[in-house]
């Protein structure tokens, strides 16, 4: 009788044994009927990957340097940004790592357009109906705190190893902000605003297009950031199911201690994601230029 | 207080035990246990046959390889490694054995082990005419990767490990590139895995590294191929193949590096001829050692688990390790 107490009342092991054997093999049966549908579904988007990357290595690096920086001078509107990105660029390019680079700009791109795309609906959606919140709410909070691997390996099952599993990787731990942060800028919207616009006669997407989502900007693209900034932290991540660019040789590196190599790919990864963010974060800010002086 | 006064009187009578027996049976050391799932295996296997079947008494103690060797080395405990993998202490081993510190007791205590280039079964049944590397090396069009279908993909070693170097240098030695393939680094042993196994259940064609004994070896029955080439020489290998293109300018051909595993002893264990005799009979067919990794991982099984249901399911195999009185005592007392 005490043994009860004592003794957490365990499932017996051929039982759970039972269980986890069931649940593989009906993976596993799902995977040898479906995995081939399944990854022909996503070939497309391997396609796409790859032409963009294939894009980004085969233009002469003059080249792409210079877009770069016209598309910082694009969002930014200043010097100093292009400049410092071109430098940047130069930089990364002259240690070695352009190739790398490269495959990273082309995964983390593709990435952030699908986050985007998927996760600002999403968030529209969400801040339209409690229900759809209450339902969403623990769903992100599932995506950002399980161990990846954990879905990962069923992935990996399905699609093998390579840049569809990366992406998916990324995006589930990227998403998660920028549904939120979308989501909590429509929320924060001035109700007197909205019931004005009632008056006025705007239609639902009038009211969405041309009040919701310019007056909840800031918070989107704080949402757009975080996402850009996780999805560079996961380079890494996805480098560990087969995915080129800097996170092989940061692998490398840990496992082999080499101090510089880490570091500097290490830095590359932070130096795109400090680019990409203070393009955006420039585009951003110009696009809410009215709203400045109308603030207090 | 009582508790403590009980157990010095049982550590008392303990001891006094331990001083009879140890006159009595004069078979008594401390064995390794490694952590990993064959060494374990083989461990457990090794226990109860020496203390059902001689009369031992053996005490594991957990090991990992440097480990375990340094303090054997120089404490003389414990006194048996089951299953060294000899590659990473070489040297130190060799002197070890010139000065008389440490024995080989078996040069093989598992067949066929090590690193090398495997294909699924599958792809043997379907291509039949595949007896080395060369010819697989004839047919990238088989193994079509997936982002570059006009390409043959060879699943290397992961970023960072030893083995990414060698099969580097390798890949420029077969002169792959030319002849259509591409290196694809898997980034993780995950990710290692999860491409064997995909293909393998699949039924698909892989061609890659890895290396045995390992469950997803037995589990999948993955086939290793012959290299068509021999062994080049081990200066080649340790220091060009081994040390990667960056280095390695112009590797050559080679087969891959035989991984040495052994079982090493103490002179304490060297001296008891019947132990020694034993284990220079007991050797694990690499398939019967893979299946049982398979069982071992399946089941979630622990050493001993697994030990006595080698013992149960392969007694071809085990009772000609033994004199024939000793397989009786052996066999009863499972």
């Amino acid at each position: 009788m005490l043994d009860f107490f004592t003794e957490f009342p365990e499932i017996s092991r051929s039982d759970i044994r039972d269980i986890k054997t069931s649940i593989d093999n009906a993976f596993r049966s799902f995977s040898r009927n479906y995995g081939e549908s399944i990854e022909n579904f996503f070939d497309p988007l391997l396609w796409f990957l790859i032409w963009i990357e294939k894009l980004l290595l085969n233009t002469p690096w003059p080249i792409i340097i210079l877009i770069i920086a016209l598309l910082c001078y694009l969002g930014a509107r200043n010097w100093k940004l292009p400049l410092a990105s071109a430098l940047t660029f130069t930089f990364i390019g002259y240690l070695g790592m352009w190739e790398d680079t490269m495959s990273t700009i082309a995964l983390i791109s593709v990435a952030t357009i699908i986050c985007i795309l998927i996760g600002m609906p999403l968030g529209i959606w969400m801040s339209r109906s409690d229900r759809v919140q209450k339902i969403l709410n623990p769903i992100l909070d599932v995506m950002q705190t399980i161990p990846i691997f954990v879905y990962l390996l069923p992935v990996l099952m399905l699609l093998g190893i390579g840049k569809v599993p990366g992406l998916i990787a990324i995006c589930v731990y990227a998403m998660p902000p920028i549904i939120r942060l979308t989501n909590l800028g429509i929320r924060l919207v001035d109700k007197d605003i909205l019931e004005a616009s009632n008056a006025f006669g705007a239609n639902y997407k009038q009211r969405l297009l041309e009040i919701q989502i310019p007056l909840a900007l800031p918070n989107i693209f704080a949402g757009i950031n975080q996402t850009i900034m996780m999805a560079l932290a996961m380079v890494v991540i996805a480098s560990m199911i087969g995915v080129r660019g800097l996170g092989i040789p940061v692998l490398q590196a840990i496992q082999n201690q080499y101090l510089a190599l880490g570091l500097m790919n290490g830095l590359a990864i932070v130096a795109l994601a400090i680019i990409f963010d203070r393009a955006l974060q420039s585009y951003g800010r110009r696009l809410q230029k009215h709203n400045v002086g109308n603030k207090k | 207080m009582k508790n403590l006064f009980i157990s010095q009187f049982i550590y008392c009578l303990f001891f006094f035990f331990l001083l009879n027996k140890a006159v009595a049976s004069d078979c008594e050391f401390q064995m390794a246990d490694m952590n990993w799932p064959s060494a374990t295996l083989i461990a457990n296997v090794d226990k109860f046959i020496l203390e059902e079947g001689f009369g031992c008494k053996v005490e594991l103690i957990p090991g990992a390889t440097t480990a375990t060797f340094v303090i054997m080395n120089e404490k003389g405990r414990p006194q048996v490694a089951p299953e060294l993998w000899i590659n990473s202490v070489a040297e130190p081993l060799q002197k070890a054995m010139q000065e008389g510190r440490l024995f080989s007791a078996s040069d093989g205590p598992i067949t066929d082990l090590g690193e090398g280039w495997w294909v699924t079964p599958d792809t043997l049944k379907r291509n039949p005419q595949f007896r080395t590397v060369l010819d697989i090396l004839e047919r990238p069009d088989l193994f079509p990767a997936k982002e570059d279908p006009t390409k043959g993909e060879f699943i290397g070693c992961p970023a960072g490990w030893g083995c990414q170097l060698s099969n580097q240098s390798l890949f420029i030695a077969f002169e792959m590139e030319k002849k259509g393939w591409i290196l694809v680094d898997p980034g993780s042993k995950a990710g290692l895995d999860a491409s064997m196994s995909k293909a393998a259940q699949r039924g698909e064609n892989w061609f890659g590294y890895y290396w045995s004994p390992t469950s997803l070896i037995g589990k999948y029955n993955m086939k290793l191929m012959d290299f068509g080439v021999p062994f080049a020489g081990a200066e080649n290998w340790d220091s060009c193949i081994s040390k990667g293109p960056e280095i390695c300018i112009n590797p050559k051909a080679s087969a891959w590096t035989e991984s040495i595993v052994k079982t090493i002893v103490t002179p304490e264990v060297r001296d008891m001829s019947k132990v020694m005799k034993y284990f220079s009979k007991r050797t694990f067919p690499a398939e019967v050692m893979n299946n049982m990794l398979v069982y071992m991982e399946d089941n979630q099984a622990q050493g001993i688990d697994g030990a006595i249901t080698f013992l149960e399911r392969y007694s071809e195999l085990w009772i000609n390790w033994l004199p024939k009185e000793i397989v009786q005592k052996v066999k009863k007392a499972l």
